[in-house]
């Protein structure tokens, strides 16, 4: 039901008064309602992030333990977390191995995305249903995706398993083996997640222009390289930032490793994420889990400024 | 003669098929008695057995605290978050590059960097193990969410209207409500969808924040299959009860799902 | 056991359990003329992690619901969530739980830093506990483990659980002419005998190895720690160590089943009772369940001592027990339920009625209805059992009393896993141990 009338419009033009709107008065007016339905979001994100953060840092300049109670005010060693972290293997050992796992997720995921998207794009009604029906695996919650992967490789109950023994080439168990249990998480990960990059890819590909496209039809394209000199360039800043999205997804990785190998064989999956949950609420090492973790938000903000400006370059360029 | 149409709708289908197996086969499992899950027979007698002994012990109660949490932190969400998303697409604020990337960034963060303060406050307060508390620490990736994704969609509808509504007389929440708001509809519902799904899948919150009272259905699974010992038509049944209403929900919203997804990604 | 078959049996239980939980209420504590329950109204949360003995409480419970009018929440999750769940739940002076089992390996760690209170003004007050409860009933070895250098005790012992092996098909033992090994080498020689015979894999411990791999590093003349409780430099990287973690890692690696590093103990015996893998050294209580009604392997298990390494036999007990709370708001009531449940007659109805075998109490153990239970497929436990416990007796497992175990277990798991999995050769990865232990004990404000 539109507030609008014809009429006021009418009127206004012909009393030749300056619009209600032209006024410094509505102005502010304006302005401070805005600002009234802005601050109660703002003011409750300040306190459930700004705050947290803040504690966070701090309780990582101290030995926080809860079996020395006088630990939580000690800030005799302000630095002595992150000393102790430089040269902490298992800490670095998981900086490597997380470095690893996000390489591997980022880049099969965009190439699966890449992928199904091409296939998809035809634009037909059957195909939009189909589409539909692959965002599945991104809306399961991230622990069933996980039971569901530890079905597959546990090799009593497996049916890859027993289809590889069927066919004569009988695989270990993937997630027991150092070599491979890496590449099992990014398997399952990718499995998770690649309708997001399928969607922004999607998306992104129904917003080319018809005429380039039509135009190279004509002079004879083929279709690699139609892909290659007229659907590349224009997706791949959606390919960029779309990669760096799922990368900082990638440093939240915790249900999968959790179900299927507790950070093991050894310390071969053991991400960063992972190892500040073991200090933090394994061995309750909360001032050092906390020093863990502000590396960890350091690192994130620096790539979602990195977003950011891609994102003002993305917009630049249009 | 086969089409060039038929041939992608094939692939299309099959690898469709092929992408949901995984989640198709625990489906299965579900309905497998215990004897029968080391069986290698593709063939057996369906059973409701593993539903039924799941639905004793904690697990319907977990499921209830998953329903009331998961919709208690989107009505939060929404409440707090579409006005401020409003206020950032019509109002030329200073802050609104540096407000934006703020947002994105407490998306982004790590939940553990969330987990251990809000832990050691929560024990503190009293609220270690308590509803209410779950719906606050969910603010802080529904919140985001919300604003980001409801600032788009209000960049979508026209200034115009509403500017028409301002010169009317109409107040800038009247016209909020009576103009902004209706168009952009179906990005709320989107939006509420997304919000609910985000609540109800997460696990480490829930894992960290819980004991038994507040305890929600993705950490009863876990607490369960390490329980069961590996029984996994039991672990299996566990799995797709609490998939369930996630991928219902996804198929009766599809069309707002998709474009909410999109419109999310998308946009900067 | 179908789930009308258990509720069937609860309501026998319940049936049984009411008569017989009223000759046992407390003194004092006479049901009131009138009927109103001494516990009525009151609220207990009570849990422990899923060891046979905590699953098979869960079907008395009612018994003591019935009798007291308490209400009890009772959970048993899997050994490492519970232990990292209640760790957190203890260390911020929670009060969401009454009755606790104190961890063997979380004992030093949980008693010593006061989150659980003294039970000694219980036990003294015959108000409380009544006399013929008789608290020295249970053994001194168990008892113990739980006390605090100045002699105060923190828990009552439910199990001693004694470190043992298994063989779930014994006659392919016979049939390649070995039988139980009782060293080390006779280990890797019957090993390499029955491997894959029926296609079954042949040894399978459970890969909690903090717990499962120290017999055999003590048995190679190794040790955790130097010296607990005085001396708790880690010892990992000697030469007896990593002898002892390249021997144990090959016998995993060249004769268990696919994926042997992720086997818990749930999955273990679910294995040995489907008869999928043969040998294991393991613990009492899981290990007797091979002669289960429900086990395939009833009628072809044996059973022998833990076996002896080049430098001695260094079986581990581990003792768990229920402990109190220092957060608990209902002391009172949570010391009713622990005395009921290792009552005699509760523990005794326990024996008889499932068989369970691994109990603290003297007299029970001395009770012919104990030793005819622990004969299984005609194979003598309680010698075992008891021999076991003599042994354990001599000290040699105080490593488990420091309260920087955890973190060193967390470790050895890691250690043995690497060099099963061939990442790391034994040196490698027990000289990381060490380092990473060393770093560990650092971190937890240790000065060695």
């Amino acid at each position: 039901m539109l507030a609008v009338q014809p009429s006021s419009i009418k009127r206004a033009a012909e009393n030749r008064r300056p619009a209600r709107t032209a006024l410094p008065n509505w102005r502010r007016e304006q302005r401070r309602a805005f600002t009234f339905g802005l601050l109660p979001a703002l003011l409750v994100l300040v306190a459930i992030t700004l705050g947290p953060t803040i504690y966070l840092i701090v309780t990582s300049l101290t030995p926080l333990d809860p079996v020395h109670p006088h630990s939580a005010a000690d800030f005799s060693d302000p630095i002595g977390n992150y000393r102790a972290l430089m040269a902490d293997r298992r800490f670095l050992n998981s900086l490597e191995v997380q470095l690893k796992l996000s390489a591997a997720t980022v880049v099969l995921q965009l190439a699966a995305g890449l992928g199904v998207a091409l296939l998809l794009n035809a634009g037909s009604r059957f195909l939009e249903a189909v589409r539909t029906a692959f965002i599945l695996p991104m809306v399961l919650p991230p622990i069933v995706v996980a039971v569901v992967w530890k079905v597959i490789f546990t090799p009593d109950v497996s049916p890859m398993h027993r289809a590889l023994t069927a066919i004569g080439l009988p695989v270990h168990s993937l997630i027991a083996n150092p070599d491979t249990a890496l590449g099992a998480i990014a398997v399952a990960d990718t499995w998770e997640w690649f309708p997001f990059t399928m969607l922004m890819v999607l998306a992104s590909l129904q917003m080319i222009p018809a005429e380039p496209i039509d135009a190279a039809r004509i002079d004879g394209a083929g279709r690699l390289a139609l892909f290659r000199y007229i659907l590349f360039p224009y997706i791949r800043p959606t390919l960029v930032v779309a990669g760096l999205f799922r990368l900082i997804d990638s440093i939240k990785a915790f249900p999968l490793i959790y179900v299927l190998t507790n950070g093991g064989p050894g310390t071969a999956t053991e991400v960063t994420n992972y190892y500040a949950f073991v200090e933090s609420f394994n061995f309750s090492y909360w001032g050092y889990g906390s020093a863990i973790a502000t590396l960890m938000v350091a690192g994130v903000l620096l790539l979602s400024w990195l977003i950011g400006r891609l994102g003002v370059e993305a917009e630049r360029d249009d | 003669m086969i089409s060039e149409r038929a041939v992608v709708h094939g692939a299309a289908v099959l690898l469709l098929a092929t992408v949901l197996f995984p989640a198709l086969w625990m489906l299965q499992l579900s309905f497998r008695a215990g004897g029968d899950i080391f069986d290698l027979s593709l063939t057996f007698t369906p059973t409701f057995d593993n539903y039924r002994a799941l639905w004793t012990g904690l697990f319907p109660g977990s499921f209830s605290n998953s329903i009331v949490v998961s919709l208690a932190a989107t009505a939060l969400s929404l409440l707090l978050g579409v006005p401020a998303a409003y206020a950032l697409s019509r109002c030329r604020f200073r802050a609104r590059r540096s407000i934006a990337l703020w947002i994105l960034a407490t998306r982004m963060a790590p939940p553990v960097a969330f987990t251990i303060p809000f832990f050691l406050a929560y024990r503190f307060l009293g609220l270690i193990d308590s509803l209410p508390g779950l719906v606050v620490i969910y603010l802080t990736f529904n919140l985001a969410l919300v604003v980001w994704m409801m600032r788009n969609f209000f960049d979508g509808v026209p200034r115009a209207l509403e500017e028409a509504a301002w010169i009317d007389g109409c107040g800038v929440w009247s016209g909020f409500r009576l103009i902004a708001l209706p168009l952009a509809a179906p990005g709320l519902g989107a939006t509420g969808v997304l919000c609910f799904i985000l609540s109800w899948n997460d696990f480490f919150y829930a894992l960290i924040l819980t004991r038994t009272r507040a305890m929600t259905a993705p950490v009863a699974i876990v607490n369960f299959m390490q329980y069961e010992g590996w029984e996994w038509g039991k672990i299996a049944a566990g799995g797709t009860l609490v998939m369930l209403p996630v991928v219902v929900f996804s198929i009766v919203v599809r069309r707002y799902l998709v474009r909410g997804l999109t419109a999310g990604g998308v946009k900067e | 056991m179908t789930l009308l078959e258990r509720r069937l049996r609860r309501r026998q239980l319940l049936r049984a359990g009411a008569a017989a939980a009223g000759a046992l209420l407390l003194p004092g504590r006479a049901p009131a003329q009138g009927g109103a329950k001494p516990l009525s109204g009151t609220t207990l949360n009570i849990a422990c992690w899923s060891s046979p003995y905590a699953k098979l409480l869960t079907d008395y419970v009612p018994q003591f619901e019935e009798a007291t009018g308490a209400k009890v929440n009772y959970e048993t999750p899997s050994f490492p969530i519970y232990n990292q769940r209640i760790d957190v739940e203890l260390s911020t002076g929670g009060s969401s739980y009454d009755v606790l089992n104190v961890t063997f390996i979380y004992i030093g760690r949980w008693i010593g830093a006061g989150w659980f209170v003294p039970l000694d003004p219980y036990l003294k007050d015959p108000q409380k506990t009544p006399a013929d409860w008789e608290p020295g009933d249970f053994l001194p070895g168990a008892t113990a483990a739980f006390k605090d250098p100045s002699g105060r005790l923190y828990a009552i012992p439910w199990t001693a659980d004694i470190y043992m092996a298994g063989a779930a098909r014994y006659d392919l033992f016979e049939k390649s002419g070995k039988t139980m090994p009782d060293t080390f080498d006779g280990v890797a020689d019957a090993m390499k005998a029955v491997h894959m015979k029926d296609g079954i894999p042949a040894f399978l411990p459970e890969n909690h190895y903090g717990w499962s791999f120290i017999p055999w590093l003590q048995g190679f003349g190794g040790n955790v720690f130097r010296d607990p409780p005085e001396d708790l430099t880690p010892v990992l990287d000697t030469p007896e160590a990593i002898a002892a973690a390249d021997f144990f890692a090959k016998l995993l690696r060249d004769y268990g089943p696919d994926g042997v590093i992720s086997y818990t103990y749930d999955q273990v015996v679910a294995t040995l009772k489907a008869g999928r893998a043969n040998y294991s050294p393991n613990g009492q209580i899981f290990l007797v369940q091979m002669g289960a009604k429900d086990s395939k392997v009833a009628g072809t298990c044996n059973f022998s001592m833990c076996p002896a390494g080049p430098k001695g036999r260094f079986p581990g007990v581990a003792t768990h027990g229920w402990g109190i709370p220092a957060g608990s708001k209902n002391k009172d009531a949570a010391w009713q339920f622990i005395t009921w449940a290792m009552s005699k007659p509760i523990i005794r109805q326990m024996v008889v009625e499932r068989g369970y075998s691994s109990i603290t109490r003297r007299s029970l153990i001395d009770s012919p209805e104990f030793k005819g239970k622990l004969t299984i497929n005609g194979h003598d436990i309680v010698k075992i059992y008891l021999d076991t416990i003599a042994l354990g007796a001599q000290g040699y497992m105080k490593y488990r009393t420091i309260y920087v175990y955890p973190q060193v277990d967390k470790q050895i798991d890691i250690a043995i896993q690497n060099i099963a999995s061939g990442q790391l050769s034994a040196t490698a990865a027990m000289t990381q141990a060490q380092q990473d232990s060393l770093a560990e004990l650092k971190r937890a404000g240790i000065k060695l």
